[in-house]
């Protein structure tokens, strides 16, 4: 008895000084998934500039706006769309003063290398070849969303939708193409840039733009690093990086 | 590379399995041993974790302990903040876990004969001490094995953990989440490094765990 005692003990003995918490992080971004590769690069930069350390955390914009709803600690949140950032404002959790538009997101028409498949245009999406095609879930991905609104406009979402797989952001949905899960999909153009991927554009006129909003969340201690870094992505040293990406930038559409 | 997932995982699954048992035995022995009104219903109450979606599960649990839900307000108040801190990943990894416990130890100590747990009342011993000397070594094996599941469980949570404690790297970003993360990234190699690192440990951990099980009490 009193072994097993001991035991019961043993198990939660490190408890008491294993779970010490972390060392508070200063500064937290979230940012929209279609954004992983461009803040990879940017946010070393803006670290150095600033002299803070910063917190990356992507994910689904709908994903990362409820948990920013419920109190997450993000500092700033950098929407891939404007809806989300219109329900966050509605709630009263973000300043409305600092939102600010940051770039236009496209989407393209992406396929593997090794399917071999030449796809030029989103008719071609209804070839027998392409068996599965992924989207970012229109449900709460603002890439996905676009997505559906251009096969609508193609009048082939009906006749699609069968061979239809929807990922959970657009990073997800880039990971099906890429390992061969599926034969083709439509992501974003700031992720498609990928050395195993072959892309297409997609003519814009065909939904809706996707306006990617950026915003300071009311709760965070450091608004002004927040609005710092929201400058520095729109300034000289963040356009052009965000520009290599795919991405259009305020005031040139 | 960044190890610190892995830390934080084995913290959080050691956290979690601690405060599992803590609520999961006396939940298991009351519903082996006890029949009481809505007794069924808490029997099956215990198991839903497992048959919700975690990430439904974590959304709920969410609007529950946020920051604008009833507990999330209530221990505003106190000053203490539950959702993403790494408490609510410990959280997260207890309720995904917790109804593996309770089902093995339940039928842990159903397996043992009252007519022993009996014998030492008539010895004069109290209910307290008739199950640490008699049920609990008796259905040692059991609780055992739930508790190693409950761990292996608590330590591969995923959608919970997303849901409540978010995915902040260097405070609540697990290794689950961390290989997750790698992965859509396109970072294989950090990826395989860290499930490696995660399945050679468990192995390691089980093994040893094994020899004690053999041990008897």
């Amino acid at each position: 008895m009193r072994r097993a005692a001991l035991a019961l003990l043993l198990l939660s003995a490190p408890v008491s000084t294993a779970a010490a918490p972390p060392a508070p992080q200063p500064f937290t971004v979230y940012a929209a998934a279609d954004l992983t590769f461009a803040f990879k690069e940017i946010v070393p930069l803006f670290e150095k500039a600033a002299g803070a350390r910063v917190t990356l955390v992507l994910g689904s914009t709908g994903t990362l706006a409820k948990q920013i709803e419920n109190g997450a600690p993000a500092d700033v949140f950098f929407a891939a769309d404007s809806s989300f950032v219109d329900q966050l404002q509605g709630q009263g959790v973000v300043i409305p003063e600092s939102r600010a538009l940051y770039a236009q997101g496209r989407i393209v028409l992406a396929t593997a290398l090794t399917t071999g498949l030449d796809l030029r245009t989103l008719g071609d999406l209804a070839r027998p070849e392409v068996r599965r095609i992924a989207i970012a879930n229109p449900s709460h991905a603002p890439y996905g969303r676009a997505a559906r609104q251009a096969l609508e406009s193609a009048g082939l979402w009906e006749r699609l939708r069968p061979k239809l797989v929807y990922g959970e952001n657009i990073r997800h949905t880039l990971q099906f193409i890429q390992t061969g899960a599926v034969e083709a999909g439509i992501v974003a153009l700031s992720i498609a840039n990928a050395p195993d991927i072959r892309y297409a554009p997609i003519d814009p006129a065909l939904h809706q733009p996707l306006n990617q909003v950026a915003v300071v969340v009311k709760r965070s201690a450091r608004p002004e690093l927040g609005l710092a870094f929201l400058h520095f992505l729109n300034g000289p040293e963040g356009r052009p990086i965000m520009k290599r990406y795919g991405f259009l930038l305020p005031g040139e559409f | 590379m960044d190890l610190y997932p892995v830390w934080l995982s084995f913290q959080v699954a050691t956290s979690a399995t601690a405060l599992t048992l803590l609520a999961g035995l006396p939940l298991a022995w009351l519903l082996a041993r006890r029949r009481f009104p809505g007794h069924d219903l808490l029997a099956g109450a215990v198991v839903l974790p497992l048959v919700l979606p975690p990430t439904v599960l974590g959304y709920y649990l969410l609007l529950l302990i946020g920051s604008r839900g009833p507990v999330g307000r209530l221990l505003g108040t106190l000053g203490i903040e539950l959702a993403f801190t790494w408490r609510a990943a410990v959280l997260a990894a207890c309720v995904g876990s917790i109804a593996l416990l309770v089902k093995a130890a339940e039928a842990g100590f159903e397996s043992v004969d009252p007519r022993l747990e009996q014998a030492a009342r008539t010895l004069g011993r109290s209910e307290w001490s008739v199950f640490w000397s008699v049920t609990l070594p008796l259905a040692w094996r059991s609780v055992f094995a739930g508790t190693t599941l409950a761990f292996c469980r608590a330590l591969g949570d995923f959608g919970i953990t997303l849901m409540v404690a978010g995915s902040i790297p260097g405070l609540t970003q697990t290794m689950p989440l961390a290989i997750y993360d790698h992965v859509q990234a396109n970072q294989m190699h950090e990826a395989n490094v860290l499930a490696l690192i995660a399945v050679a440990a468990v192995t390691a951990l089980l093994m040893g765990l094994g020899r004690l099980a053999r041990l008897r009490f």
